[in-house]
This record gives structure tokens, C-alpha cells and sequence, in this order.
């Protein structure tokens, strides 16, 4: 198990795709992307016009002189991209790092947030 | 609830090699049966466990070392609102590790970066070896 990882390591690091939670709000969309080790220099986020591409690296210390006795898990590399839809300000997307955990606040255009009707009555 | 109870330290049979070579060409992320996933490492001072556990409060993980056993212990929270995709694994979680060694139990020394949570286990100096001197008379 040792073994392989430390070939994968050699060769270029495995992508993955990080496991990702996606919800609605009343303000607007919430994403949730775990992804451990990646600290803010290695994140990137790209935007275009209606895609948002994430990506990063984690950057585990490689080789010490350590002996690995047990390995579940190893540096690789984040790459996920989602679909925007037409009611999210993009102007607005605010994304923060914290624990591990990527979170994007995508917050709904004005024209598109939910608004009661007023009935006049003659 | 995931529960793990495996011997993982020092206890590498022929029998549980057979089915890591059987699992071998498979990708790391494939492997993962058990959360939180986990590294154990060793040098010459200390037994090194490492584990990816993003998202969690330093406060909501609940660490415990009882004669040679650690326990790893913690819940993860859910956000609230409606959810479209969720992948993200949610709830209690505890995964227990055997040390096979003596550990200087005042000075284990547990540290949380960027989702990564890393124990670092000295070892007692009765574990270490030692050169012995040879009288002559």
C-alpha cells in the first residue's frame, strides 16, 4: 500500500474530485467542497461565465525520514467545476477556506429573489 | 457511526498482506473503508497518526489515550437549508488506533491545520534501544 503511493507520487499527483455539498438558502446557493490539506495559496477558483472551476493541491510534507507503517491517504490534487445558473451575482460570489473546507456563497441576483405581490382592491 | 476496531499497529499478517496486494492497482480514494482515513508514521522519537478530518472544530474532536489505545472521536456537522447534492459525510465518527509501544503519555502533542489532524506520539526511553557496554575485567 506503501508502495503505491509513493509511485503515484513519483509519477504526478492522482486528481480527485472533492466531495462537495450544495444547498439553497433564502439568500442564495451554498457549495461546500472538502478539501483537507490544501491551504489559501494552493486554491484556485476560476470563474467564467457561467462555470466556476475549482482546483488545489495539498501540500503534505513528501519525504522524511519517517517510516510509513500505515497509509490511507496522500497528496492529490482537488479539480471540480460546477455549472452556474443565470439567477447567482456573480459579482457577489464570496468564498472562504477554513478547516480544510471550501466554502462559496452564491447569492441571488435581486430580479430574481422571490417577492410578494401586493392585491388592490378598488 | 463508523466504528473501526482494527489492530492497525504492528500487526501486519500474512494474511492481511494478501488482500492489500489485492487491493494495490485500485486508487487511494477507492480504498478508503473507513473514516476518518489515516496515516501512521514512525522515526527513531515518535509514532506519528495523521488523519483528514476537514471541517471540524478543534472543540468537537475528543481525543483519548488509554494504556496503548487512541481514540479518535468527533461529529460532523450539517449546514442547514435545502439541499440539491450531498456528498459530504455527516454524523459521528470514532476510529481507534493500537500503539504496540511505549509512549510517553505527558507529552503526546495533537495539532489541527487545514483539515489535516496530526498526533504526535513520543516514545517512552524505555522503548528506545540502547547500547550496552561490555565490562572487562
Amino acid at each position: 500500500m506503501t508502495k503505491d503511493i509513493m509511485q503515484s507520487e513519483a509519477k504526478g499527483l492522482p486528481r480527485m474530485k472533492p466531495a462537495t455539498d450544495i444547498l439553497e438558502t433564502a439568500e442564495g446557493f451554498a457549495i461546500y467542497v472538502d478539501m483537507p490539506g490544501v491551504r489559501k495559496e494552493g486554491l484556485v477558483i476560476d470563474l467564467t461565465e457561467n462555470e466556476l472551476r475549482i482546483g488545489g493541491k495539498t501540500g503534505y510534507q513528501g519525504a522524511t525520514n519517517e517510516t510509513r507503517v500505515h497509509v490511507e491517504f496522500g497528496n492529490v490534487e482537488y479539480a471540480r467545476a460546477f455549472t452556474l445558473s443565470h439567477i447567482v451575482d456573480r459579482e457577489k460570489i464570496k468564498a472562504t477556506l477554513k478547516n480544510g473546507v471550501l466554502e462559496l456563497l452564491l447569492p441571488k441576483a435581486e430580479k430574481a429573489m422571490s417577492r410578494k405581490i401586493k392585491v388592490q382592491s378598488e | 457511526m463508523v466504528i473501526d476496531m482494527n489492530p492497525f499497529y504492528g500487526s501486519m499478517g500474512n494474511f492481511d498482506r494478501f488482500f492489500n496486494e489485492l487491493w494495490g492497482p485500485l486508487n487511494i480514494s477507492q480504498r478508503r473503508v473507513a473514516y476518518p482515513p489515516l496515516n501512521i508514521s514512525e522515526d527513531v522519537d515518535a509514532i506519528y497518526v495523521r488523519c483528514e478530518i476537514p471541517g471540524v472544530n478543534v472543540e468537537d474532536i475528543d481525543l483519548t489515550f488509554t494504556d496503548s489505545t487512541l481514540v479518535i472521536k468527533g461529529e460532523r456537522k450539517i449546514e442547514k437549508g435545502k439541499y440539491y447534492r450531498q456528498e459530504r459525510p455527516t454524523g459521528n465518527f470514532q476510529r481507534v488506533v493500537n500503539i504496540n509501544s511505549l509512549i510517553a503519555v505527558d507529552k503526546v502533542k495533537a495539532l489541527a491545520k487545514d483539515g489535516l489532524l496530526e498526533i504526535r506520539l513520543p516514545k517512552a526511553e524505555e522503548s528506545k534501544p540502547r547500547k550496552i557496554f561490555i565490562d572487562m575485567n
